[in-house]
C-alpha cells in the first residue's frame, strides 16, 4: 500500500509538470500581452519598461523556469489584475465564499441524490422512479444558469421569499447553494439507483432473503454497503470540482467568488494568477482522485484482505 | 403433518417477449424429517418451485397455487413479517455458487452471526459462539479464523461448508439444497454430499435436494420427483424410479447415466506412425504477485511441472484432475494458446514450441480446441455459419461460396439444421452451441483435437448427445483427442488411456480399464471413490484423503516389482507399475 501510494505520488509529479509545461505554452500562445488593452493606451516605451519588470521580455523557457522555482517555494507571484496583493492572497480572499456555497451545495446535493436514487431504485418504474429519475435528467441537462435565473424568478421576484443576489447575510446564500446542488443531486441519484439496482440482482440478496433478514435490513447494510463503494469514489473530485467555484453561479448571484477569475484571468493575460488557478486546481484534483483510490481499497476487501486458503 | 404441502402450483414470468410458464400445476409434499430430491433438467421448473415456496420469487412472476403450505403457514397470504420469521427458520437453503451466495464485503463470522440474531435473542458473543461450534460442526478446521475471513479468502468447498453452517443455524425443519456440488469438483461434491446427509440425520431435518444429476439423486434421498416442462413426470421411493421407471423421461435420464458406463475400445491398430502430439517435459510457471506489508514480491506459482504424454493417432487420452491440478493449462501448451516455461511440443515429430507466430499458422490447421463455455466462446455478432466458416477463412480455403457451402454441411453434420446458418448463438441452447462449436473445430480437418471439460456445462440428456457426436466424429475423421474433464463417467465412457494430473504433476498414467480396476496411487484412487453411485443400492459411507494422507501415502515400490527399471530415490517418480500403467512412486531398492 505505501508503495503503491509513492508510485501514485509519483505520477502526481509527472501531471504536474505535464500540466504547467502545456498551460504554460497555451497561455502564451493565446496572441497579446497584459499590457495590449484599448482603454488605457501606453506608450512603447513604458510598455516595454513594465515588460521588461515583470520578465515577460526573456525567453520562454526562461519565464518558465523562474515562475515553477517560485511556485515551488510557494511563491505564485503577483497578479497583474490587483498588483497590490500577492496572488495567494487573493485567492484568500476569493476563494472562502465559493468553498462555502460550493462546499455546502455538494454536502446537500450529494445526500439529497443518494436518497432520491435509493428511492428510485426500490420503487423501480413505479411513477416515483419516473419522477426522481425526471429530477436527476433535468439536474443534469438544464444548463446552471438557467437554474439560476429560475430560482431567481421563483423566489426572489415572484415569491419574494429570498434577496436575489448579494453576499454577506446567510439568507443570500441559500439560492446559490440550491444552484451548486442540481449537479451533485442529480449525479448522485443516477449513480445511486443503478449501483443499487446492480446490486439488488445479485444472487447474494436471494440468499439473504432466504435466510429471513427483513428487507429493511438488507437493503440498508448489505445493498447500499455494495453499492457504496463506486459512489464513494466519485465524492471527493465532484467536491474539489464544484467547490472551487462556477462563473456562471458566481456571476448571476454576484457572489465576489473564485469562479470569475478562472475567466478574467485568461482574458487579461493574467499569466501568474493563469498559472497559479490551473496548477493549484490540478493539484487538489490529483490527491482527491488518490484518496479516492485509497478509500475503494479500503471500503472493498477484495482488495484490501488478500490470500485464499 | 405434512412439513411442505403444495398443490397445484403456476408460476409464469412476465417477460417482454410474453408470458413464460415455468411451472405448470405442480404438487409437491415433504413429511417431517424425510429426504426428497427433484431432479430436472434447466428450465425444468424445479428451482422455481422451490424459489415459489419461499416466495423468494421477484416482482416478474405470477405465482398462483390452489394450497401452499410451509410448516402450518400458508406461504400465498402470508406477510411479510411471517414470511422473514419462516425463512431460515422453517426452511432453509443452500445455493449452486457459494461465491456469489455470500456477501462479499461482510466476513463469514458477520454473516452467520447475523443469521442466528435474527431469528434468535442471543448475544453477539454467544452467537458468535454458536457459529465457531457450526463451523467445526461442518468440518472447518480453524473455525475461529475462518470467522474474520471475508469469502473471497476461502476455497468453493470451505464456502459451501460455511454456507451450511449458515443455514444450519437456526435448526431448519427443511433444508433446501439448489444445486448444492454442481459448481464443486468431483472429490468435493463426494465430501459435500455426505456432510449433507450426515447433518440430515442428526439434526432430524427433512431435505429437498435439487439438481440435475441423478448421481447425486441416488447417493442422497428416500424420494424423488422428476421434473420436466414446468411438470411433474414421475414420483416415487428413489429405488422404484432407478429400477423400475414408468415415464419415457425419467427413462432417457437414466438410459444416459448407464451409457456413460460402457465403453467400446477402439480396435488395436499398429502404431508404427509417429505420434499425432507429444508433450515432452512440459512446465509453466506463473509469476504471481503476492502484496507484502510495504513491496510487492513476485511468487513463482509452478502450475505445470514436467509433463509428458504421448497421444497416439486415433486415440482418445483423458486428462483428469481437480481444479487447479494443471491439466487446463497443459492443454492450452499443447496448442501453443499458453507459451510453455518449459519443454517441447511435437505435433507429428516437430517440435512447434519455438516456432513464431507465422510458422505456426500451418500447424494450427492440425490442431483444434472446444472450450468448456460455448457461450463465450462463439462471437454474438457472427452467424452461425460465419463462425463455422471462418477457419476456412482464415486459412484461405475455397471461396466464399465453398466455406458456406462446407460451414452449413458441418451444421448438418453435427446434427443441427442447414437453416441455423443464418442464427446468431443467443438463439441456441447451450448444448446446440456446443455442436457448432465442435463444427467449427473439425471444418478444417484438424489431426488433434484439445477438448477442455465440453460436457461440464450442460445438461445430462445433452452430455450424452454430446459425448456420443465427440466419439462418433473422432472414429470417422481417425482424430487424436484430448478429453480435458474432471467428470470421471464421462472419462470412462470415451477414452482409451487416462493420466490423472494432481498439483501440476501427472502422478498416474493407464488404459481406461486398468486405471478404473487397479488404481494404484492414493489420488487416482480418491477421485475413483468420489464418483457419484448410478445406484442407490451402492450407497456407501466414504472417508477422504487430505492433501498431508495423500503424500503420505505415495506408493512403495521396490525395484524388482517395476516393469521398467528405475533408480531407487526417496522422492517420488513416475514409474511402470505395469506395461502401459505408469504410477508416481518412491522406487526402493
Amino acid at each position: 500500500m505505501i508503495l503503491y501510494i509513492l508510485k501514485r505520488l509519483g505520477s502526481i509529479a509527472v501531471t504536474f509538470f505535464v500540466v504547467s509545461v502545456a498551460v504554460f505554452l497555451m497561455m502564451h500562445a493565446i496572441p497579446g500581452g497584459p499590457f495590449d488593452g484599448n482603454d488605457m493606451p501606453l506608450s512603447e516605451a513604458v510598455r516595454a519598461k513594465l515588460m521588461a519588470r515583470l520578465g515577460l521580455d526573456q525567453p520562454l523557457y526562461v519565464q518558465y523556469l523562474n515562475y515553477m522555482w517560485g511556485v515551488l517555494q510557494l511563491d505564485f507571484g503577483v497578479p497583474y489584475q490587483s498588483p497590490g496583493e500577492t496572488v495567494l492572497q487573493l485567492l484568500a480572499n476569493a476563494w472562502p465564499p465559493s468553498l462555502l456555497l460550493g462546499g455546502l451545495g455538494v454536502l446537500i446535493g450529494a445526500p439529497l441524490g443518494i436518497l432520491l436514487g435509493m428511492a428510485a431504485a426500490l420503487r423501480r418504474n413505479t411513477w416515483i422512479d419516473y419522477i426522481a429519475s425526471g429530477i436527476a435528467t433535468l439536474g443534469l441537462t438544464i444548463p446552471v444558469f438557467v437554474i439560476s435565473m429560475l430560482l431567481i424568478l421563483v423566489f426572489a421576484v415572484w415569491l419574494n421569499w429570498l434577496p436575489a443576489s448579494g453576499w454577506g447575510k446567510p439568507e443570500r446564500w441559500i439560492l446559490p447553494i440550491i444552484a451548486y446542488a442540481a449537479i451533485p443531486l442529480a449525479t448522485y441519484a443516477r449513480y445511486t439507483r443503478s449501483a443499487m439496482l446492480d446490486t439488488l440482482n445479485r444472487p447474494f440478496v436471494t440468499a439473504l432473503r432466504a435466510k429471513g433478514l427483513s428487507e429493511r435490513r438488507i437493503i440498508f447494510q448489505h445493498v447500499l454497503r455494495n453499492s457504496a463503494i463506486p459512489m464513494v469514489t466519485v465524492f471527493l473530485p465532484m467536491f474539489i470540482g464544484t467547490a472551487t467555484g462556477s462563473i456562471f453561479v458566481e456571476a448571476m448571484f454576484r457572489v465576489p467568488g473564485l469562479g470569475s477569475f478562472f475567466v478574467s484571468s485568461i482574458e487579461n493575460r493574467d499569466y501568474p494568477l493563469e498559472m497559479a488557478l490551473v496548477l493549484i486546481v490540478t493539484l487538489m484534483f490529483c490527491i482527491a482522485y488518490l484518496l479516492s483510490d485509497i478509500a475503494y481499497a479500503l471500503l472493498n476487501p477484495r482488495i484490501r484482505v488478500e490470500g485464499r486458503q | 403433518m405434512k412439513l411442505v404441502d403444495i398443490v397445484g402450483l403456476r408460476v409464469s414470468f412476465r417477460q417482454h417477449a410474453g408470458v413464460v410458464d415455468a411451472v405448470r400445476g405442480v404438487s409437491l409434499h415433504v413429511e417431517e424429517g424425510e429426504s426428497v430430491g427433484i431432479v430436472g433438467e434447466s428450465g425444468s421448473g424445479k428451482s422455481v418451485t422451490c424459489m415459489a415456496l419461499m416466495r423468494l420469487l421477484g416482482g416478474a412472476a405470477d405465482v398462483s397455487a390452489d394450497s401452499m403450505v410451509l410448516d402450518g403457514v400458508n406461504v400465498l397470504d402470508a406477510n411479510a413479517r411471517t414470511m422473514s420469521a419462516l425463512r431460515g427458520k422453517s426452511a432453509a437453503m443452500i445455493f449452486q455458487d457459494p461465491m456469489t451466495a455470500f456477501d462479499p464485503v461482510f466476513t463469514i463470522g458477520h454473516q452467520i452471526v447475523e443469521t442466528i440474531r435474527t431469528h434468535r435473542r442471543i448475544s453477539k458473543a454467544e452467537a458468535r459462539e454458536e457459529t465457531v461450534r457450526l463451523l467445526e460442526r461442518v468440518e472447518i478446521k480453524n473455525a475461529r479464523d475462518v470467522l474474520g475471513y471475508y469469502p473471497h479468502q476461502l476455497s468453493g468447498g470451505m464456502l459451501q461448508r460455511a454456507m451450511i453452517a449458515m443455514a444450519l443455524s437456526c435448526r431448519p425443519k427443511v433444508l433446501i439444497a439448489d444445486e448444492p456440488t454442481t459448481a464443486l469438483d468431483v472429490t468435493i461434491q463426494a465430501q459435500i454430499l455426505q456432510l449433507i446427509k450426515q447433518l440430515q440425520k442428526e439434526f432430524g431435518m427433512a431435505l429437498i435436494m435439487i439438481t440435475h444429476d441423478l448421481g447425486v439423486i441416488a447417493e442422497t434421498v428416500d424420494r424423488v420427483v422428476v421434473m420436466y416442462g414446468g411438470k411433474v413426470m414421475e414420483e416415487g421411493p428413489v429405488e422404484q424410479i432407478f429400477d423400475n421407471p414408468r415415464h419415457s423421461y425419467t427413462q432417457t435420464l437414466l438410459g444416459s447415466l448407464k451409457a456413460a458406463v460402457v465403453n467400446s475400445p477402439a480396435a488395436e491398430e499398429p502404431q508404427s506412425a509417429a505420434p499425432a502430439l507429444e508433450l515432452r517435459d512440459l512446465s509453466k510457471i506463473f509469476v504471481l504477485k503476492r502484496r507484502g506489508r510495504i513491496f510487492h514480491t513476485l511468487v513463482d506459482h509452478q502450475a505445470v511441472k514436467g509433463v509428458n504424454l504421448v497421444l497416439p493417432r486415433n486415440k482418445i487420452i483423458g486428462l483428469v484432475g481437480e481444479s487447479g491440478s494443471g491439466k487446463t493449462t497443459t492443454g492450452l501448451m499443447a496448442m501453443r494458446l499458453i507459451e510453455p516455461t518449459n519443454g517441447q511440443v511435437l505435433v507429428d515429430d516437430s517440435d512447434i514450441s519455438t516456432l513464431d507466430h507465422t510458422s505456426l499458422k500451418g500447424f494450427r490447421r492440425r490442431m483444434q480446441v472446444v472450450f468448456q463455455d460455448s457461450y463465450s466462446a462463439l462471437d454474438p455478432m457472427m452467424t452461425l455459419a460465419q463462425i463455422v466458416a471462418e477457419p476456412l477463412n482464415i486459412h484461405g480455403v475455397g471461396t466464399y461460396r465453398k466455406q458456406t457451402e462446407q460451414a452449413l454441411d458441418w451444421l448438418e453434420r453435427v446434427g443441427l439444421d442447414r437453416n441455423f446458418g443464418q442464427r446468431y448463438p443467443h438463439e441456441l441452447s447451450g448444448g446446440q452451441r456446443q455442436r457448432v462449436a465442435i463444427a467449427r473445430a473439425l471444418i478444417l480437418e484438424p489431426t488433434v483435437l484439445v477438448a477442455d471439460e465440453p460436457t461440464s456445462a450442460l445438461d445430462v440428456t445433452v452430455k450424452a448427445q454430446i459425448i456420443g457426436l465427440l466419439k462418433q466424429l473422432q472414429q470417422q475423421l481417425g482424430l487424436s483427442m484430448l478429453f480435458i474433464s474432471h467428470d470421471l463417467s464421462v472419462v470412462r465412457a470415451l477414452t482409451d488411456e487416462v493420466v490423472v494430473m494432481y498439483r501440476g504433476r501427472v502422478v498416474e498414467q493407464a488404459p481406461t480399464a486398468a486405471i478404473f480396476a487397479r488404481p494404484q496411487h492414493p489420488y487416482t484412487r480418491s477421485l475413483i471413490d468420489a464418483i457419484p453411485v448410478s445406484n442407490p443400492r451402492d450407497r456407501r459411507l466414504r472417508s477422504f484423503l487430505s492433501a498431508a494422507d495423500i503424500a503420505n501415502a505415495t506408493p512403495r515400490l521396490s525395484r524388482s516389482a517395476l516393469a521398467a527399471d528405475a533408480d531407487a530415490a526417496e522422492l517420488p517418480q513416475l514409474v511402470a507399475f505395469a506395461p502401459g500403467h505408469l504410477v508416481e512412486a518412491v522406487v526402493t531398492q
